[in-house]
């Protein structure tokens, strides 16, 4: 049972830290489909700076700006310029698509073949003492870094969101443009800028993939988790813990999924790989209407 | 909840309907150059890889387009994208942002498979060709109806229910190739090899299958549904404005079922003739990404059927061309994604409308 959870875990992690991205987006009004990519740009980042860089610190650093680089793309073209948000993302995620493997090719493979890079895994940081607790010791204070990260921010931005002045701010952009404008804010920086962080924050949780759990970078290595962080996002109800709660079924399904293959119990993988996907369409069918989004997402300002 | 796309024209009602619209606008103009951007780019990028752009280019040219095989190849690839992407342009004039061709061109695979290995071997090849294609269509228009109706139905936004049954479809391939359709002991997840009469034949001269025909008279048919008939206007008033098409008595409902079930039927058609004119059978991840190109070409198009010819034809034989480039020069093809990544922003930056 341990096990299974600290699977379910494990698999949650990548996609709270994408979904915590998101969560920045959509609450300032800019639909996060441009989390696939984002994340892809950070595993891909994260991998390149631990390579060349040597170390973790540079891996995690370069994570932040490469997923913080389509986060710009994407500002740029949806906010600044006033594009469909869903499908610039889309667009966003099929450039990150393009240009990761394509530059893991140019920048150590030769000839069309992919560089191959193998980096030590981010091993777990057992906090003293709590560490030593039953059950709950070893699945919240014997985690790698990236994850803690993960379970802090949930913390951090429930408070930033509902408790200073930027995240009020960026919470009004996103439910009445006209209303923080008048009350002071620009609401153009402000979509910009959470845009921006929402693909820094996005390419951690890529950075998970690559640097605690893979060690390395493979082509498209998010396979889909990027969509699946956004369906959590939406289920959970744009909070943080909301979005922890479905990343963490998410995983569990998946974790459920793992555990079916090895007992050989004879129910299809593929069926139960659906699960994550059945569950978000199950959620968002029955909440219907009552998925309250932000008000105005997805509406672009007027000058 | 779902505006209309806001970087796209949707006027144009009154003009001549059998006129590209693309030239009153400049608009032609404003998607040339976002190509022309996104080549720029692709050159800087070739350049940092050590090669020669115009040597790239030059391979990737020859490589699409350098004999009768090569431009065959390319029309074939070009036949999914061109369907399904005509499809996607008409639903995201009426403001319908369907990205669900992925999962309608899947399961139109499986639709085309079923029916093709369940027909008796004595049917004539000319029907049991029909069937099979009529069987994707169904199965892709069935696939759009689930997404539709949980839109509708559930008021879940189109997009996510979209996206989220492409995950779906593509897994229940799989599922469908791990039971009944698979071949057994083939060692991974395939169909057996469809039945020699049942392959779409190849048209003489070029090596192409008559799929890229069908798709071209399917465009010009979309372009006259667009601006000839009254289903047409509605979508374009309501991708104009929902609530000038509610006022004008369309209903907003039939209208996103119509367009839905059309282009699923399309993406499903789509999948089918992938699956009879290339493949020649049911293979697993067989549709990864056609449905993203799908909107590529449709937006490169600026959602006007006629306009998605030349469209898919560039991402086509930009595809084709790649795969030769990187064999002759080493130039890796993941470059292609980035083109059209780097296009469709452009495009979506350069046509946005000005308030």
């Amino acid at each position: 049972m341990t096990e299974f959870l600290a699977a379910a875990i494990r698999i949650a992690t990548p996609l709270l830290l994408a979904a915590l991205g998101g969560i920045l987006s959509e609450r300032a009004g800019v639909f996060a489909v441009g989390l696939e990519g984002m994340m892809l740009a950070g595993a891909f980042a994260a991998t390149i700076g631990a390579w060349a860089g040597g170390s973790a610190a540079a891996g995690i650093g370069l994570a932040l700006a490469g997923g913080a680089v389509i986060g710009l793309a994407v500002a740029v073209v949806a906010v600044r310029w006033r594009a469909d948000n869903m499908v610039t993302g889309l667009a966003a995620n099929i450039l990150a698509l393009g240009l990761t493997s394509y530059l893991l090719r140019v920048a150590a493979g030769g000839g069309g073949r992919p560089a191959s890079i193998h980096l030590p895994l981010l091993g777990p940081w057992p906090i003293p003492v709590l560490a030593d607790l039953p059950v709950v010791g070893k699945l919240l204070f014997a985690q790698p870094p990236l994850t803690y990260l993960a379970l802090l921010g949930c913390v951090a931005f429930t408070l930033f969101l509902g408790r200073t002045q930027a995240g009020l701010a960026l919470c009004a952009t996103g439910e009445n443009p006209e209303a923080a404008f008048a009350a002071g804010a620009d609401p153009l920086r402000v979509r910009m800028l959470a845009v921006i962080a929402c693909g820094a924050v996005a390419g951690l949780g890529g950075a998970v993939l690559s640097l605690q759990q893979v060690g390395t970078f493979t082509d498209g290595m998010t396979g889909g988790r990027g969509y699946l962080a956004l369906a959590s996002l939406i289920v959970g109800r744009w909070t943080p813990f909301g979005a922890a709660a479905a990343c963490l079924v998410f995983g569990a399904a998946e974790a459920f999924e793992l555990r079916l293959q090895t007992f050989g119990v004879p129910v299809s993988s593929y069926i139960v790989q659906m699960a994550p996907y059945l569950i978000a369409l199950a959620v968002l069918a029955v909440l219907g209407r009552s998925a309250r989004l932000p008000a105005a997402i997805g509406r672009p300002l007027e000058q | 909840m779902s505006g209309p796309v806001s970087s796209l024209p949707a006027g144009g009602v009154a003009r001549a309907p059998l006129r590209l619209r693309l030239a009153t606008d400049r608009l032609a103009v404003r998607i040339l150059l976002a190509v022309a951007l996104s080549m720029l780019g692709a050159a800087l990028l070739i350049a940092l890889s050590g090669h020669g752009p115009l040597t790239a280019f030059a391979a990737m040219a020859v490589g699409a387009a350098g004999s009768a095989h090569q431009i065959g190849a390319a029309l074939n690839r070009t036949t999914p994208y061109l369907l399904a992407g005509s499809g996607v342009a008409l639903c995201f004039r009426a403001g319908i942002i369907n990205i669900g061709a992925e999962g309608q061109i899947a399961v139109g695979g499986i639709g085309a498979v079923a029916v093709a290995l369940a027909t008796p071997a004595g049917m004539p090849p000319l029907l049991a060709i029909l069937a099979a294609l009529l069987g994707g269509a169904l199965a892709g228009a069935a696939w759009a109806a689930v997404a539709t109706a949980i839109h509708i139905g559930r008021h879940v936004h189109e997009v996510l229910a979209t996206l989220l049954l492409n995950f779906v479809a593509v897994l229940l391939v799989q599922q469908a190739l791990a039971g009944p359709l698979g071949q057994f002991g083939a060692g991974f997840l395939q169909s057996p090899l469809l039945p020699r009469a049942i392959w779409l034949p190849r048209l003489p001269l070029i090596e192409a299958h008559p799929g890229f025909l069908i798709a071209l008279a399917v465009a010009a048919a979309l372009s006259f549904v667009l601006w000839r008939t009254r289903f047409g206007f509605a979508l374009r008033v309501a991708g104009a404005s929902r609530p000038a098409a509610a006022y004008a008595g369309f209903s907003l409902a039939r209208l996103t079922w119509g367009v839905m079930l059309l282009a699923g039927a399309l993406a499903g058609l789509a999948g089918g003739i992938e699956v009879l004119g290339v493949q020649r059978r049911l293979i697993e991840g067989f549709s990864l990404g056609f449905g993203f190109k799908a909107v590529t070409v449709a937006l490169l198009g600026a959602l006007e059927p006629l306009a998605v010819v030349p469209a898919a034809l560039f991402v086509g034989l930009l595809e084709a061309g790649a795969l030769s480039m990187q064999r002759q020069i080493g130039v890796p093809s993941a470059l292609v994604a980035v083109i059209e990544g780097l296009t469709m922003m452009f495009v979506l930056a350069a046509t946005v409308r000005r308030a």
